[in-house]
């Protein structure tokens, strides 16, 4: 049996005492002092969506959202400056355009066109998870990798645009102030570029502020908002918002009665595979419309004219078209049937949508 | 004090120390309270069978072949009677929004705690009051989407039933049933005034008991077949695919929404 007797209490408190100044004088560690990056807040416009979608695993802070404003504009984030192909999201996506080209299909590092037209970086914060025409790119991060390695825009590899950007002194410190070490990789340069894009938000157009109580429409941009919103009239806000929705977009995928054949291959069908999708597209927020031409996914309308003609008189028959299409009414019905008068107040009434506040906004033009 | 002296204290201080903390009371049990939850679950029917959708299979009352592409509606104000007095639920929200689309939205779990007991019938209003219809009171998708443009009476859609029927051509056509607040207009179609097309649903059949801390469903069908036919038949041929500005064809669709819901 143990025998506790004056040696052994006296050994037990040496043993403690060992222990206590052995492991105060324990060598710490130097902290690699980075203080935490600052969290970023997004100011919701009166009226907009409270509910939107930051991926858990990339929270928007100050110093990200600043990394990814820089690398949104870096030509040498193709990974091909050296090889005189320099390109970043900002060769196709330009302010003044609403973050959209301006002209139709992207042009790729290699002369490649986009097979759709370019869709416009604004108030993407409120996209549900469904990016792209078809809604099958599920996050911006996503979307960002996509097209480092698609053959149609960088035609790149995420090791040369690692080694690219990791090779530029500004930023592997902007990296450690934006995500806690200097090390560069794919994963966080997309998710600092969807940190800025997530700032893109246009809430300032001539429609907001009449929303607000602070600008009145004219005669002829009223007499489109109510053509806009009724039934019997052009019946655009079922699937493009309006007053209640100011998004001015459902974020959802119609098809609108362009074709009577479809390209099941890059449809929101080839997503789904439910047969109400087949000829489907993501309805285009209206924001800034006026600047994000031509139009439709493909392209083929090159003005909000030809647009608003297709609208009024050119729907196609198809047994796919969106029952909201409630226009089509074959053999006579192939549109909302506009008169001169009523086709110019409805464009009226979209050119209310342009934010120039947005599109001239310095907290989102070209830091360099 | 000798070594054993030591021994015997350090052991007695464990055995006390395990005494002590064996003999701590057990948590009483809770006595059962007398209140519990109630659940509504919604269910989409065509007649007697759960609706398919997109597939041209059905035929309407007057004739029309039909389908169905999704339902998305609101009930607000659900009132439960107990011998002679009634009760609105309306712990969180006073209405909720069913889409076909969204397998989520055909619960509503009432937050209310209610009494036990059994309750002799529910009611609730399809869409929203007059009152309670308040243009901007969602901000959020889904059920901002719903909106009703203010020209036409703002507030929001109460139903939208979105399908095709066949014309008499063989094509297809689109129809949007969408109900909502009417509009009153003059002899030459200026809009001067709305009506309020919501309506009070009162379902036979509908007694269900509430038991003590658990929760209670009650499973209810909405009839699509039922807003065509009865007691108004509605023939697609002659109404077309948009009625949101045509009050008379409202007023047929509320008549036919009084006996579109039955408890399953």
């Amino acid at each position: 049996m143990f025998r506790f007797n004056n040696f052994h209490s006296n050994a037990f408190l040496l043993i403690i005492v060992v222990l206590l100044v052995s492991s105060a004088c324990k060598k710490k560690p130097v902290p690699d002092k980075v203080p935490a990056p600052t969290p970023y807040t997004i100011t919701i416009p009166k009226g907009f969506p409270t509910n939107f979608v930051i991926p858990a695993d990339n929270p928007m802070t100050v110093e990200g959202v600043k990394l990814g404003h820089y690398l949104y504009y870096d030509g040498r984030l193709s990974g091909k400056a050296d090889e005189g192909k320099p390109q970043t999201c900002a060769s196709c996506h330009v302010q003044s355009h609403s973050f959209e080209n301006g002209v139709g299909r992207g042009v790729g590092t290699n002369g490649n066109l986009t097979h759709n037209v370019m869709l416009p970086h604004v108030n993407l914060l409120w996209n549900p998870g469904t990016f792209g025409w078809n809604g099958s790119v599920p996050s911006i991060e996503e979307d960002v990798k996509e097209t480092v390695v698609s053959p149609t825009e960088f035609a790149s590899t995420p090791e040369k645009v690692v080694s690219a950007i990791k090779a530029i002194p500004m930023y592997p410190p902007m990296f450690k102030a934006a995500f806690g070490t200097s090390e560069v990789t794919m994963d966080r340069i997309a998710k600092a570029i969807a940190q800025f894009v997530r700032t893109e938000i246009s809430s300032d157009s001539k429609f907001d502020r009449y929303i607000r109580g602070e600008e009145q429409l004219t005669a002829s941009e009223r007499n489109g908002l109510v053509l806009f919103t009724t039934e019997e009239g052009a019946d655009c806000f079922h699937c493009h918002g309006g007053v209640g929705n100011p998004l001015m977009t459902t974020n959802l995928f119609y098809n609108n009665a362009k074709d009577s054949v479809f390209n099941t291959n890059d449809d929101r069908y080839s997503v789904t595979g439910l047969t109400s999708d087949i000829g489907a597209y993501k309805a285009t927020t209206l924001r800034n419309i006026e600047l994000t031409g031509p139009y439709m996914h493909d392209g083929r309308f090159q003005t909000l004219d030809d647009v608003i003609n297709f609208y009024s008189s050119g729907l196609v028959y198809s047994k796919y078209a969106n029952p909201l299409m409630h226009k089509l009414n074959p053999p006579y019905g192939h549109g909302a049937e506009l008169n001169p008068q009523q086709k110019a107040d409805l464009k009226a009434f979209l050119l209310t949508l342009t934010d120039t506040t947005f599109t001239h906004n310095p907290k989102l033009a070209n830091p360099f | 004090m000798n070594n054993n002296k030591i021994t015997y204290t350090i052991a007695l201080i464990f055995i006390a120390i395990a005494f002590t903390s064996s003999c701590k009371k057990p948590d009483p049990k809770p006595s059962p309270s007398n209140k519990g939850k109630l659940n509504l679950s919604m269910n989409i029917y065509w007649d007697n069978a759960p609706l398919q959708y997109d597939t041209l299979m059905y035929i309407n009352a007057a004739g029309n072949h039909y389908l169905v592409n999704e339902v998305q509606f609101f009930i607000s104000e659900v009132t439960i009677y107990k011998a002679g007095k009634a009760k609105v639920l309306n712990g969180w929200q006073k209405e909720h929004y069913f889409d076909s689309n969204i397998s989520t939205t055909m619960q509503w779990p009432f937050a209310d705690d209610i009494e036990v007991g059994t309750y002799d019938s529910l009611s609730f209003t399809f869409g929203f009051s007059n009152a309670d219809n308040v243009s901007f009171m969602f901000v959020n998708p889904p059920e901002s989407q719903m909106f009703w443009p203010e020209y036409l009476g703002g507030g929001y859609h109460y139903m939208k039933l979105n399908g095709k029927w066949r014309l008499p051509s063989g094509d297809l056509a689109g129809s949007d049933f969408h109900l909502g607040r009417g509009q009153i207009r003059d002899a030459v179609g200026n809009i001067t005034g709305f009506v309020d097309n919501s309506f009070r649903v009162s379902l036979s059949n509908s007694a269900f008991t509430i038991s003590s801390d658990a929760t209670t469903n009650v499973p209810l069908i909405m009839d699509v077949k039922e807003w065509f036919e009865n007691p108004n038949i509605i023939d697609l041929n002659v109404i077309g695919g948009a009625i949101m500005e045509v009050q008379s064809t409202q007023i047929l669709a509320k008549e036919n929404g009084w006996n579109v819901f039955r408890v399953k």
